[in-house]
């Protein structure tokens, strides 16, 4: 049977499919549930400094391609997750997701996240409707290449920079994101939706991020280029709700990808389904590894690292 | 988001209403709608009847329920689902236990199956959906038993095959503490936690891992006693702990 391990960076899965930041990933409980589920590893909620309860419902909307949300970074706040987290027994298949407004916020918070025993952060730097953080952070090439090296230089943990699809230049934003260990490739797009016998936004927030299975081509698209410009390791995520999704991004360059929103159509069972589906299609077709698939189909990569 | 007319909505009590609306939907006793006051906020409510036209029942409590409640007939009524789990079909002798507009999630199975209702109350003026032959409670003992509806129904629990529990967290927690875990009956028990999508994927629900939402909302006793947060803490919009006034660290 083919081997579906993946690594990114030093840190080696058994599986490639992660649950995505903020979908069921706030309490410890449900991202035990989603590993025993047979996710290779999960990305919590968006920590920040301060607790936030973030917009009123409505926030989330049900749209045919896929789903809106503006949930507004609701999360207990730092010193909170540490205390639910101090005894978490599943550290280093989690991944931290951070979000902040200063670079000294996204330090402050790497090092509460690391003194309990964490290892890894993912930088939110791309949620596309909150102000002053997110992707208005997201955008600031300056800033993102210094909140990188800050936490790399503060810090022993792995960094996976989560970057927005609402840039016009995303290899730019990617080369700023140098120093990180991996790429998260996409955010949630910048949307909206309206409800035309109420005349009213579907979002209390009025703007929201878009996902689901009508974003799957832009984070394609997203995984494409900035493979050929840098063949860094990157995690797909967008849209993907198969296996057969999941295996358009790593014939693009993704060794690993992120599901969100799929759990809405499929549940927790989407996890086991959609690895025993890579298993099976590299049985088929003759692989004997996953990474024998990794961005094959990008023939002028700059990079070949593997 | 879906829309239908409002047919009635009558007053129950001084804060309790019951709003039916021309919906065809199929929905099962136990289950909720998301309902949505436009331009302001979503909020979980329980189908108070599950036949044609539906129904719910509400305290207004606050920003929401309160628009709700100044509709008129004609009305147009927004909201989403059903969604969540449903009571199972009982046989044998079968009764509910209800704290506060709990009663309105165990209306539709009194609707539909019937059986013996104890129903709680603050004060007399607080019970609403009343029939003749409810068992009722009151803290102050202005209507019926004085004291807690658990304390009404306790003695009776092995008269039962089938016992549906609805009402605030605390309540059932007392329940669920004093009762033999060993009797005959099934019991299953709707549980309520903030709800901010109601479809299973923001987190907001869960205790232990387990949605409210989409796994329940209605548990075996069994399962919820498996629920080592439940009565204990709650979670509020900001996913941060907080612990119930009894609840034991
Ligand atoms: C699955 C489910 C089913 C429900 N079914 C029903 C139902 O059938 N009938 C019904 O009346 N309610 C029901 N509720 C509770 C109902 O959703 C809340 O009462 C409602 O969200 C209040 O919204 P609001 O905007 O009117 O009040 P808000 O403006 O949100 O609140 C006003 C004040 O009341 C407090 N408050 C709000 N809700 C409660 C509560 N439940 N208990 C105590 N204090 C509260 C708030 O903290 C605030 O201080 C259900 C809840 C869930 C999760
Ligand atoms: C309800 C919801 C909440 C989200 N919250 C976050 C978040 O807190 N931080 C973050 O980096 N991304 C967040 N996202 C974005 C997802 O992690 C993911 O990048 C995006 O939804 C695309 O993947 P999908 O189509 O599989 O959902 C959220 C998405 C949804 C639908
Ligand atoms: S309300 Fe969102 S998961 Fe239950």
């Amino acid at each position: 049977m083919a081997s579906i391990s993946t690594k990114i960076g030093s840190f080696s899965l058994e599986n490639p499919v992660i649950l995505a930041s903020g979908i069921l990933d706030e309490t410890s409980g449900s991202i035990l549930r989603a590993l025993k589920s047979g996710a290779g590893a999960a990305v919590t909620k968006s920590i920040g400094t301060d607790e936030r309860k973030g917009y009123q419902t409505p926030v989330i909307s049900e749209i045919g391609t896929g789903l809106l949300n503006a949930v507004g970074l609701s999360n207990p706040g730092v010193d909170n997750f540490v205390e639910e987290y101090r005894n978490f027994p599943e550290k280093k298949k989690t991944i931290v997701s951070i979000f902040g407004g200063k670079v000294e916020e996204f330090v402050s918070l790497a090092k509460k996240v690391e003194r309990i025993g964490f290892d890894k952060v993912e930088l939110n730097l791309s949620c596309p409707h909150v102000k002053g953080v997110g992707s208005e952070v997201g955008q600031d090439l300056g800033m993102v290449e210094e909140i990188i090296s800050e936490i790399r230089g503060k810090t022993n943990l792995q960094i996976w920079a989560k970057l927005t699809p609402n840039v016009t230049d995303l290899i730019s934003l990617a080369k700023a994101s140098e120093k990180a260990d991996a790429y998260v490739l996409i955010n949630t797009l910048r949307a909206t939706g309206v409800e035309i016998y109420s005349r009213k936004f579907v979002l209390s927030n009025t703007v929201g991020g878009y996902s689901g299975p009508g974003i799957k081509p832009v984070a394609l698209r997203a995984v494409y280029d900035v493979y050929k410009e840098t063949g860094k390791d990157i995690i797909g995520v967008g849209g993907i709700a198969s296996w057969q999704d999941a295996i358009e991004f790593f014939l693009l360059g993704a060794k690993a990808i992120q599901v969100g929103t799929a759990i809405l159509y499929e549940d927790y069972p989407i996890f086991n389904k959609i690895n025993s589906g890579i298993r099976d299609y590299l049985d088929k077709e003759g692989f004997s590894k996953l990474d024998d698939i990794v961005g094959v189909m990008v023939v002028d990569a700059t990079f070949k690292n593997h | 988001m879906q829309h239908s007319r409002i047919i009635e909505l009558n007053k129950e009590n001084k804060d309790v209403f019951t709003l039916k609306f021309d919906s065809s939907m199929a929905a099962s006793p136990g289950q909720f709608i998301m309902i949505w006051a436009p331009g302001g906020k979503e909020i979980p409510m329980s189908l108070s009847n599950t036949s044609y036209p539906p129904t719910i029942t509400f305290r207004t409590f606050g920003e929401t329920t309160k628009t709700i409640a100044k509709l008129k007939v004609g009305d147009r009524f927004f909201y989403r689902g059903p969604y969540g789990n449903s009571y199972p079909v009982p046989t044998g002798r079968v009764a509910y236990v209800a704290g506060g507009t709990g009663l309105a999630s165990v209306n539709a199975m009194v609707l539909k199956y019937g059986g013996d209702v104890y129903v709680g109350a603050r004060t007399k003026e607080d019970l609403f959906l009343l029939r003749n032959d409810f068992k009722i409670a009151t803290d102050d003992g202005s209507a019926g038993f004085k004291g807690t509806v658990i304390d009404l129904f306790l003695p009776h629990v092995n008269d039962y095959d089938y016992i549906f529990v609805c009402g605030p967290e605390p309540m059932v927690k007392t329940m669920l503490d004093r009762i033999d875990r060993k009797i005959k009956a099934k019991v299953y028990i709707s549980l309520e936690r903030l709800m901010k999508c109601g479809v299973g994927i923001c987190d907001s629900c869960s205790i232990n891992g387990v949605r409210v939402c989409k796994d329940g909302t209605v548990f075996s006793m069994e399962e919820v006693l498996s629920l080592s947060e439940f009565g204990v803490y709650k979670r509020n919009e900001a996913g941060k702990i907080e612990f119930f006034v009894n609840g034991k660290r």
